[in-house]
């Protein structure tokens, strides 16, 4: 008697399997629990000689696995050729039709990171007058007239302005804290972001404007520890969680005692691994400052801080001249 | 302010290095900016004695010396040094010694270099006679270094160096001084802080000081007609002195601060300057006519020779220091030409006065001239530092110049002021630092910069030293404090109070801004940033408002000579560079303030200047990239009408657009934007001439809107319109007007003559041609229909008919027959 094992073997490889159908009638065929071939002579394996039943079953089930096999290999061959078939005549991989792109500018996007932190730490936003009085942006602030401390910001001053009372393109947000806290009483928690400027010659570390934020904080029992609290949580929101800050004493006529705030970079370049970079400078509202807008320095204390946009701006993206921020060429502002 | 490490340590000297001192004076407030380092070791160099010269026989500039190194060691040396001689004492450099020698004669390049026993011109030549600027000692390259007669032969030359008080190698720091701290532009000033810091002592210089009166204010009167301006001068005066050049270390000393060395009693004057922060003019007393000396301010423009052999115009005002007949010195600034000390100078008469900084500053400034003294004196040197300064220089004239001090000293001081006082209340220092820090530990950081102290109950009641003006209050004391304490010791609290009322103040504008942004840049904007300054004549060119342009009065060029009336200047500079630079589709939008001139009557915040944020929308060249199904098409007026209302609208404002009839020579044409009668700025194609004068060839459209009126119309919290719940009609209507009649009135005509049922009229078609008459156009309309009920056809027909009739009526119109 022929080997029903070869010949079914022979007949289940000639089969050639190109559609879904065919595949399962190759599984109805040769492997259906009910009417297939490979079960069928499984339960003939009692009808075989005793000494012949192992072969006979052990050949079985290596049909039995290469049949499975075949048929495996074919329904992923079609389900591959399946994904294949678009459903469409159209070709779609043809571009899709794009807008034109838009973008904002890399300084708004680092005030925008600043201001939603310290939103979050409850300030409120506030902004002055680019074009301000010599009033607030020195007197008030303590600034005496004649005094050096004027020099530390070359100022642009107004034409046909009274000489003995100027006016002049403010040279730093500070005077919003004049301005808040003549508009309002303590408890006064605000930023003031805004344009400032500098008379001093243009290079790539310095331009004739800039982006500051101020911060003021009044209230009763505000301590120079709070304000430190509040930088590193500024910090460590912008530059991550192991962000290094040291505080260094300076002076600004407006605060007392002032500091100045270096942020730790690393840099792979420099012998110490890294170098201290200034990022702002900050302090406890001077008196002066609190009695020139009525406010009575025994009872109320404050901090006050003011940061460079363009400084943590460079900073961030590893930019090094200033001057690119206003030549807006479209290569520099497509990358933001 | 540079500040020498190895001079500092004269003064105090903690065990620590260069480094860990620019550190310490870092974080205590005395930033350094920079560290230079000078100098090199000079172990290898001995002391030689030239025991011969010979010619050197093959070269004309060079000679064989023969230098005794020990008693028994005599090299030959090939010298080309002009000054060098036989008798000498020298520093010598042996073979193998390693040197960082100048790459060329007196630079400032150098370049390690091993000196070996080597031929120069077929002579043998075994080591080098050096000069102090080959040792990196001083900047002298003129010769040898030619030492005293006396020096041991064989000795170590580092030994002599010390002995002589001259260090081979030094660190200079570069210290960016903050304009409150004048006690800190002087060496000494610097070591009082690091001794507080270290602890190590502080040494100052023991000084002979002068009795008033003697034989000085005998020889010589001095007045002051000032007081207010020159509160005190003090005159010493030296006698036979011979006006050399300094000994090596004075030079030294100066050099690395960045000086260079004149004579003796200038260097003298100088040295005393940056070792305790006095400034000292030195005269010659024989030209100073009648002995005399006059402090008084210049009721008139003055000019004057200034040592540096300037001419220089000096306001009325000016304080000057004057003789019987003359003005000599401007007091606190610079001296003149015709009283400095020369070679032949003999008697110097030494001022050292306290001038009131406010008027050396206005002095300075109007003469546009610091020097190192004006900058102290107008941040306030030693109220009480002339007397010692003056005595210390004198001293030095004396044991250097070989003079004599003429006893006695002339010390005019109307009215010596009180000392001042203030009081610290430590638990007031505690509660502003956020620190607990003991009443005895308060009193000792302020001990250590010489506040003296008094502790009455729980205060300290303080008095100031004469040195630091700076203090005055008692927020002053609590940043010593803090400084000393260190401002890294103060703890961060474990939580950030917030206050419960957050003052209520106007901050909107910020808010709708970002929200324009976010639009804009989906819309396919960039945002740009310009500079707020222009040339004035662009300014005047563009300036759109009634009240001229703002100016500066210093403005840094006259390309930025007044400020922008409006935002399209600087964005045409910007769409050009970008033109310029290959991009032909150009869309952009900035935000910012522009300012104008007040009219006379106008209250504004900033008296005379009126200011206000304005946003700009431009756009030129294709209107979306390419695409492969897409007829390219440029950028027209209506892209940028409908950007417009498209960010109203988002922002819940409705546009309306009418033309402008009035517009400038640059616009090629205008629209108006207002919202509920509001205006809120201009939409312009700006003229083709302009375009091109900017090197733009495409329609340029530029919208301006001022936002702060935008800010006013914008309704973020629009009421709520129950959603119709029968369905909505539309109808089309096409009607025939003439070709040239403006279509934007029949939408406006239609909506109103439907209301109130009538919830949107579109334009969907315009054609003209085949089919219209000849001078007519077709304006084809939907009109949608609603109302709380479903509508009826009579009620349709009847609001149909009446917008027909509206339209005939208004327009002229006539229904196109289908």
């Amino acid at each position: 008697m022929a080997d029903p094992i070869a010949a079914l073997r022979a007949e289940l490889e000639a089969e050639t399997i190109t559609t879904e159908e065919e595949a399962e009638a190759f599984r109805i065929r040769y492997l259906g629990r009910n009417q297939g071939a490979i079960p069928d002579l499984f339960s003939q394996i009692g009808q075989q000689p005793p000494e012949e039943r192992p072969d006979f079953g052990r050949r079985l089930n290596a049909l039995k696995a290469d049949a499975q096999a075949k048929l495996d290999a074919a329904r992923e061959r079609l389900s591959a050729e399946d994904a294949a078939d678009t459903g469409t005549d159209l070709d779609l991989t043809l571009p899709g039709r794009r807008r034109p792109p838009g973008s904002l500018h890399p300084l708004t996007q680092t005030l925008n990171e600043i201001l939603r932190i310290l939103e979050r730490m409850g300030f409120a936003t506030y902004e002055g007058p680019e074009v301000e009085t010599d009033w607030h942006n020195f007197t008030a602030l303590n600034f005496p007239p004649d005094h050096p401390a004027r020099d530390m910001q070359d100022t642009f001053f107004v034409k046909d302005t009274p000489p003995d009372a100027p006016t002049l393109l403010r040279t730093h947000t500070s005077p919003g804290q004049i301005r808040v806290l003549q508009a309002t009483e303590p408890p006064v928690r605000v930023m003031v972001p805004g344009r400032v400027y500098r008379n001093e010659a243009i290079s790539y570390k310095s331009f004739c404007l800039f982006h500051q934020v101020e911060l003021l904080y009044v209230d009763t029992d505000v301590s120079m520890a709070d304000l430190k609290q509040v930088l590193y949580q500024l910090a460590q929101a912008l530059f991550g969680q192991d962000v290094r800050l040291r505080f260094r004493p300076s002076y600004f006529p407006f605060t007392e005692p002032s500091a100045e705030v270096d942020i730790w970079w690393a840099d792979p370049d420099h012998d110490d691994g890294g170098r201290w970079l200034e990022i702002l400078g900050c302090g406890m509202v001077h008196p002066n400052v609190l009695r020139a807008v009525d406010v009575d320095p025994e009872r109320y204390s404050g901090y006050a801080v003011g940061m460079g946009i363009e400084r943590m701006t460079m900073l961030k993206h590893g930019i090094d001249d200033i001057r690119v921020f206003y030549e807006n060429d479209l290569r520099f502002l497509q990358q933001f | 302010m540079d500040c020498s490490i190895q001079w500092l340590r004269r003064y105090a000297a903690p065990q620590a290095d260069a480094d860990t001192i620019a550190d310490l004076l870092t974080m205590a407030g005395l930033e350094v900016d920079g560290m230079a380092r000078y100098g090199q070791p000079l172990d290898d160099l001995v002391i030689g004695h030239i025991e011969a010269v010979r010619t050197h026989p093959n070269a004309d500039r060079l000679v064989l010396c023969d230098v005794a190194l020990d008693p028994d060691t005599t090299v030959q040396i090939v010298c080309g040094a002009p000054n060098v001689a036989a008798g000498q004492r020298v520093p010598v450099a042996p073979a193998g010694t390693t040197l960082q020698l100048p790459t060329e004669k007196g630079g400032e390049k150098r370049q390690p270099i091993t000196l070996e026993a080597r031929a120069i011109r077929g002579e043998m030549s075994n080591g080098m006679i050096c000069s102090a600027h080959e040792l990196g000692l001083t900047s002298d390259a003129s010769g040898i270094m030619v030492l005293d007669d006396e020096a041991p032969v064989g000795m170590p030359f580092v030994e002599y160096l010390q002995a002589h008080n001259i260090a081979p190698t030094d660190t200079v720091l570069d210290i960016d001084l903050t304009p409150n701290r004048p006690d800190a532009a002087s060496h000494m000033g610097i070591a009082r802080d690091l001794s507080a810091l270290t602890g190590a002592p502080l040494h100052r210089p023991n000084a002979d000081l002068p009795d008033e009166g003697g034989s000085v204010a005998e020889r010589f009167s001095v007045s002051i007609a000032d007081a207010d301006a020159c509160p005190r001068y003090v005159a010493l005066c030296v006698e036979d002195v011979e006006v050399g050049p300094s000994p090596v270390w004075l030079q030294q000393r100066l050099e690395r601060i960045g000086l260079r060395p004149r004579n003796v009693i200038v260097d003298i004057t100088n040295f005393v300057l940056h070792e305790c922060g006095q400034p000292l003019h030195a005269f010659d007393a024989a030209t100073l006519h009648g002995n005399e000396i006059h402090v008084d301010t210049a009721t008139e423009d003055t000019s004057f020779t200034t040592l540096d052999d300037q001419e220089r115009t000096c306001p009325a005002g000016t304080l000057f220091i004057r003789d019987a007949e003359r003005p000599v010195a401007i007091a606190g600034v610079m001296g003149g030409a015709d009283t400095e000390v020369t070679e032949d100078t003999t008697t110097v008469l030494i001022e050292s006065a306290y001038f009131d900084p406010s008027h050396i500053r206005r002095t300075a400034k109007a003469l546009t001239l610091q020097t190192d003294s004006s900058y102290r004196f107008e941040r306030g040197v030693d109220r009480d530092g002339q007397v010692w300064a003056a005595a210390r220089a004198a001293d030095l004239m004396v044991k250097l110049a070989g003079g004599t001090r003429v006893d006695g000293m002339i010390d005019r001081h109307p009215s010596p002021p009180e000392p001042r006082t203030a009081t610290l209340r430590p638990a007031r220092a505690n509660a502003l630092l956020g620190t607990d820090l003991a009443l005895s530990d308060m009193q000792a950081h302020l001990e250590s910069i010489g506040v003296a102290t008094e502790a009455t109950g729980d205060v300290l009641r303080c008095t100031l030293p004469t040195w630091r003006p700076d203090l005055a209050i008692e927020e002053d004391l609590i940043e010593e404090v803090a400084r000393l304490h260190g401002y890294e010791r103060i703890p961060r609290p474990e939580r950030i109070q917030i206050p419960a009322r957050i003052a209520d103040l106007p901050g909107s504008e910020r808010t709708h801004r970002n929200e324009a942004r976010q639009l804009l840049r989906g819309a396919g904007f960039r945002e740009i940033y310009t500079n707020s300054m222009l040339p004035l004549e662009v300014a005047e060119q563009f300036n759109p408002h009634d009240t001229p342009v703002v100016e500066t009065r210093n403005p840094i060029s006259r390309e930025m000579a007044a400020l922008r009336p409006r935002l399209l200047p600087g964005a045409l500079r910007v769409l050009q560079h970008n033109h310029n630079h290959g991009q032909d589709a150009i869309r952009l939008f900035e935000f910012g303030r522009v300012m104008r001139r007040a009219t006379a009557d106008e209250a504004t915040q900033v008296p005379g200047t009126a200011e206000h944020e304005a946003l700009l929308i431009a756009a030129t060249g294709p209107d979306a990239p390419r695409h492969w199904d897409r007829a390219a098409r440029n950028t027209d007026v209506y892209d940028l009408k409908g950007t417009v209302a498209d960010l109203l609208s988002a922002l819940g404002a409705t546009a309306q657009f009418t033309p402008s009839t009035h517009t400038p020579r640059y616009v090629a044409y205008a629209l108006n934007v207002t919202a509920d009668d509001v205006a809120l700025g201009t939409l312009a194609c700006i003229h083709p001439d302009t375009a091109g004068h900017y090197d733009l060839s495409d329609a340029v459209l530029v919208a301006e809107l001022d936002w702060e009126a935008v800010s006013r119309v914008v309704d973020t919290q629009p009421g709520y319109q129950p959603v119709p719940r029968v369905p909505v009609v539309e109808r089309d209507l096409a009607v025939l007007v003439d070709a040239d009649a403006p279509v934007g009135p029949l939408l406006d005509t239609a909506k109103d003559a439907g209301a109130p049922l009538v919830q949107q009229t579109d334009l969907f078609d315009l054609y003209e041609g085949k089919g219209i008459p000849s001078g007519q156009k077709s304006v084809a309309l939907s009109v949608r229909l609603a109302a709380a009920h479903t509508l009826t056809d009579s009620e349709i027909d009847a609001c149909m008919d009446s917008i027909t009739s509206a339209l005939q009526r208004t327009h002229g119109a006539t229904l196109r027959q289908q």
